[in-house]
């Protein structure tokens, strides 16, 4: 089925960095951010436009960043610092303020060279480790508190109360627009891919707020009205679930190795993906509201979590994994990224039964045909477990 | 790996070593320097052949200059790491696993006994006696690939102490580790440790990023220095108090002033009075303690003295070649070999990684959780990137450094991703030619040629 607003969300995709263009003419300023706990509501709501920053995929960029920095580091930020060397990104060239938070700390290094070798104006916001403690929770509303200040001071203007509670509606309303995509692109029947809600995710962190939020009703407007039941004979398929480092955009490398080979991705708890839409729910419209709500939704892998039978990012991968009825866990991790890696073999041992395929990679494309035998056999193991289960 | 004769102290300078004072001990005990000799002359050399090992690429081998006796002292603390560690905790002193390059005060002061990642190695491959310097590599490179089995390849040698403890190989009490901005691994290798068999309680003391005139940041943090202290003490039984902490904190300062005064001396001198093996490991005193800082106070006062004595009267260590190049070095973990660097022509006169905790004291007054907290804040090396090089661009002014290498270790992201910029503004800061290097034979002495050429390369160079 071809959805006809997917057309509309593109267009205005690329319509865009014109847009921003003519905005900062007309005085505003653009912020540029990345990483998992970037309130982005306090951004809008102090009239800057929010623009999520950095691709991946892209192994002549990695190459490019690698000069200011290590074969050491992950290659998304080696992407990342890139892509600020060439500046030739449509909205890195247009940022007036770089703002990324410290939930990796690998990120947090980004924004110390982009600053340093780029001339960027960057801001940090300290994310506690400890996030799940009192003090955690203290300090984390306290950096919330003073990333506000910096940010009213770039931005000329007071953070108002009305305007944050209208941010945190609109922000509350994307968030539960993603969340019936995933429903729809989990269905049997589905309207549209994964990958399809991927890309309206990705599109989303560069359009302004409102038109996304009106781009995405309508979108699910148009899938409501065209769901059709379904019919004849269902093919035996293997739905895989993303789990591991992030998979930002331009990043397609397994996507595309698992569709080529028939897999069909129905859910993922990436941190660039669907948890980055979950359990956020903003009660108290002040920067601590803001801080508590992002501090205890979804924790990041990055984040050291020490007990594992309360781990809320494991309870959560199960409940997904559940959710979308996958009947198998990809679990991709970036080469160092250690956060993700060193819990490749813990995560498979929670799933106890679930099968499990780790995928450890890089942007460059030496490793395309390793991937593609295991994840063959992956989804031929899938598939072959099914057919015996319908036969039986 | 070619055979050469071990290394062994001369009886010529038994007599001069054993008119010196021993050492005193936390527990209030004393080992003479008759004792110590002994020890280092028979029982050693038997029971660790591998630290004698006099072949060029063993990284932990003794100083050639074997009339700094304060070096044989040095020597001696770490031989009997592993006997002090197992007495200690036979007699229920925790022990717990931390980070390197931080203050120490708090667990000292909590009774319980804080080893290193690189202390737990060394630990661990001693419990095995006998071993020559590649057997003793092998079981320790055993031990890191079973954690690399376990875990990723991606990870550094750090992984060889979380096997180690896994692996029940030594025995730890606690895993509680400040985290800094100094190490990529430790945090999520602690994290491992919730999906083993052993039960062994686990705690994190965080360090936030940016956090220069930020007073919640030094609140945070001494909150959690109280949790943490709370924990050790549940362990070792003992009673804490302000004054208790004050106590350690005094010695522990007493420490940091000694060996900052040694480097200022070091530096001020004509000639270097020692090669880097003793400069490096005498200094280092102040940043680990080894296991008893009594002992290590102790043996501070007694190298200054020396020190001193070789600066008076001109001496120059042996073994420091002629019109040495003096390189500063940086980076986590890991550091060129001194031994190969001495033959290249070059001394070695400062580390910003031991050096950053020395030279920040704690403040004796107040409250003594967030008067830590403040120090371990304060500390250069965990600094925003650009001002910590400018910290360190001071440091090879100071030292009359002519060059800085920046090395780090394969798997570590958080020294990696700065080599370059450090290197960058410490030369633009100190006008001299810098470098960075990756290794990853740390714990070996096999294949490190790649390295050694390029330290020898820089150093020709200079």
């Amino acid at each position: 089925m071809g959805l006809k607003t997917l057309d509309k969300i593109t267009a205005a995709l690329e319509n865009r960095p014109a847009e921003l263009e003519q905005l900062r003419k007309q005085g505003k300023k653009v912020v540029g951010w990345l990483a998992y706990n970037i309130p982005e509501e306090i951004i809008y709501a102090l009239g800057l436009i929010p623009i999520r920053i950095g691709q991946g995929g892209d192994g002549r960029l990695v190459e490019v960043g690698a000069r200011h920095i290590s074969t050491k580091n992950c290659v998304f930020v080696r992407q990342v610092l890139g892509q600020f060397a060439e500046k030739t990104d449509p909205y890195i060239k247009q940022l007036d303020l770089v703002a990324i938070d410290a939930t990796c700390i690998q990120l947090y290094r980004l924004e110390e060279l982009i600053n340093f070798y780029f001339d960027y104006n960057t801001i940090v916001l300290g994310v506690p480790r400890n996030f799940a403690t009192t003090e955690g929770h203290e300090y984390f509303r306290k950096e919330v508190e003073f990333f506000t200040k910096k940010l009213e001071l770039f931005a000329g203007a007071n953070l108002e109360q009305s305007r944050l509670e209208e941010a945190i509606k609109i922000y509350d309303n994307i968030r539960e627009a993603i969340k019936t995509l995933y429903r729809y692109q989990g269905l049997d029947n589905a309207p549209l891919s994964w990958r399809q809600v991927s890309s309206v995710i990705n599109a989303g962190y560069n359009l302004d707020r409102l038109t996304y939020l009106e781009l995405l009703q309508e979108l699910i407007q148009e899938i409501e009205k065209n769901l059709s039941e379904v019919t004849g004979v269902r093919e035996i398929e293997a739905r895989i679930f993303l789990s591991g480092s992030l998979i930002p955009p331009g990043d397609t490398k397994l996507i595309d190795i698992i569709e080529q080979l028939g897999g069909r991705i129905v859910g993922d708890d990436l941190w660039s993906g669907f948890n980055f839409f979950l359990n956020l729910k903003i009660t108290e419209p002040t920067p601590y509201g803001v801080a508590d709500a992002y501090l205890d939704r979804v924790p990041h892998g990055s984040l050291p979590y020490l007990d594992l039978a309360s781990d809320g990012r494991l309870a959560n991968l199960k409940h997904q994994i559940k959710e979308f009825n996958a009947d198998g866990v990809v679990y991709h991790t970036l080469r160092y990224c250690d956060a993700f890696t060193f819990k490749a073999g813990e995560t498979k041992d929670v799933l106890g039964n679930v099968p499990f395929l780790e995928i450890h990679t890089e942007y460059s494309g030496s490793d395309i045909e390793a991937i593609r035998t295991r994840v063959e056999a992956f989804i031929e193991m899938i598939k072959s477990k099914k057919e015996i289960a319908e036969l039986v | 790996m070619a055979i050469t004769a071990p290394f062994s102290y001369p009886e010529s300078i038994k007599e001069k070593f054993i008119a010196t004072p021993g050492l005193k001990f936390k527990d209030g005990s004393t080992v003479s320097s008759a004792e110590i000799w002994e020890f280092m002359t028979k029982e050693a050399p038997r029971r660790f052949p591998y630290a004698f090992d006099a072949g060029a690429n063993n990284m932990g081998r003794f100083s050639d200059d074997v009339n700094f006796l304060s070096g044989i002292k040095r020597g001696y603390l770490t031989l009997t790491l592993k006997d002090r560690i197992m007495k200690e905790h036979a007699a229920g002193t925790p022990t717990v696993l931390v980070q390197g390059g931080q203050a120490m005060d708090a667990y000292y002061a909590a009774g319980g006994l804080p080893v290193r990642p690189g202390l737990v190695m060394q630990w661990a491959r001693n419990m095995e006696e006998g071993l020559s310097l590649r057997q003793s590599e092998t079981l320790g490179l055993n031990i890191l690939e079973s954690g690399r089995r376990k875990i990723s390849i991606d990870a550094c040698n750090q992984i060889a102490a979380h096997a180690a403890i896994d692996n029940k190989v030594v025995p730890i009490d606690l895993i509680a580790p400040f985290l800094c901005l100094r190490c990529s691994d430790m945090s999520f290798l602690v994290e491992t440790h919730r999906n083993r068999e052993h039960d062994i309680p686990r705690y994190l003391v965080d360090y936030p990023v940016d956090h220069e005139n930020k007073p919640w940041a030094a609140e945070y943090i001494a909150t959690e220095l109280r949790e943490l202290i709370s924990k050790i003490a549940a362990l070792s039984g003992r009673i804490i108090t302000d004054e208790v902490i004050f106590d350690e904190i005094k010695l522990e300062n007493r420490g940091r002033r000694i060996a900052t005064e040694i480097a200022d001396l070091w530096w001020g001198a004509e000639n270097p009075p020692t090669n880097s093996t003793d400069f490096f490991g005498i200094a280092f005193l102040a940043n680990d303690f080894v296991g008893d800082p009594v002992a290590a106070v102790d043996l501070l006062e007694q190298s200054k003295l020396e020190i001193e004595e070789r600066v008076r009267n001109n001496v120059k260590g042996f073994g420091v070649p002629d019109n040495a190049k003096r390189l500063y070095i940086c980076g986590s973990c890991v550091g060129p070999n001194a031994h190969h660097a001495q033959t290249a022509g070059a001394i070695f006169v400062g580390r910003d990684d031991s050096w950053s905790c020395i030279s920040v004291p704690v403040e004796e007054e107040g409250d003594p959780y967030l008067n830590i907290a403040k120090s371990m804040l304060a500390y250069p090396y965990e600094q925003r990137t650009e001002k910590r090089a400018e910290w360190t661009a001071e440091q090879v002014k100071r030292s009359r450094a002519d060059g800085v290498i920046f090395m780090y270790q394969w798997g570590c992201n958080y020294q990696s991703g700065v080599a370059r910029m450090i290197s960058d503004i410490v030369k633009e800061k100190a006008g001299v030619v810098t470098t960075f290097v990756e290794v990853g034979e740390l714990g070996r002495s096999e294949a490190t040629e790649q390295s050694t050429n390029r330290v020898e390369a820089f150093i020709e160079m200079v």
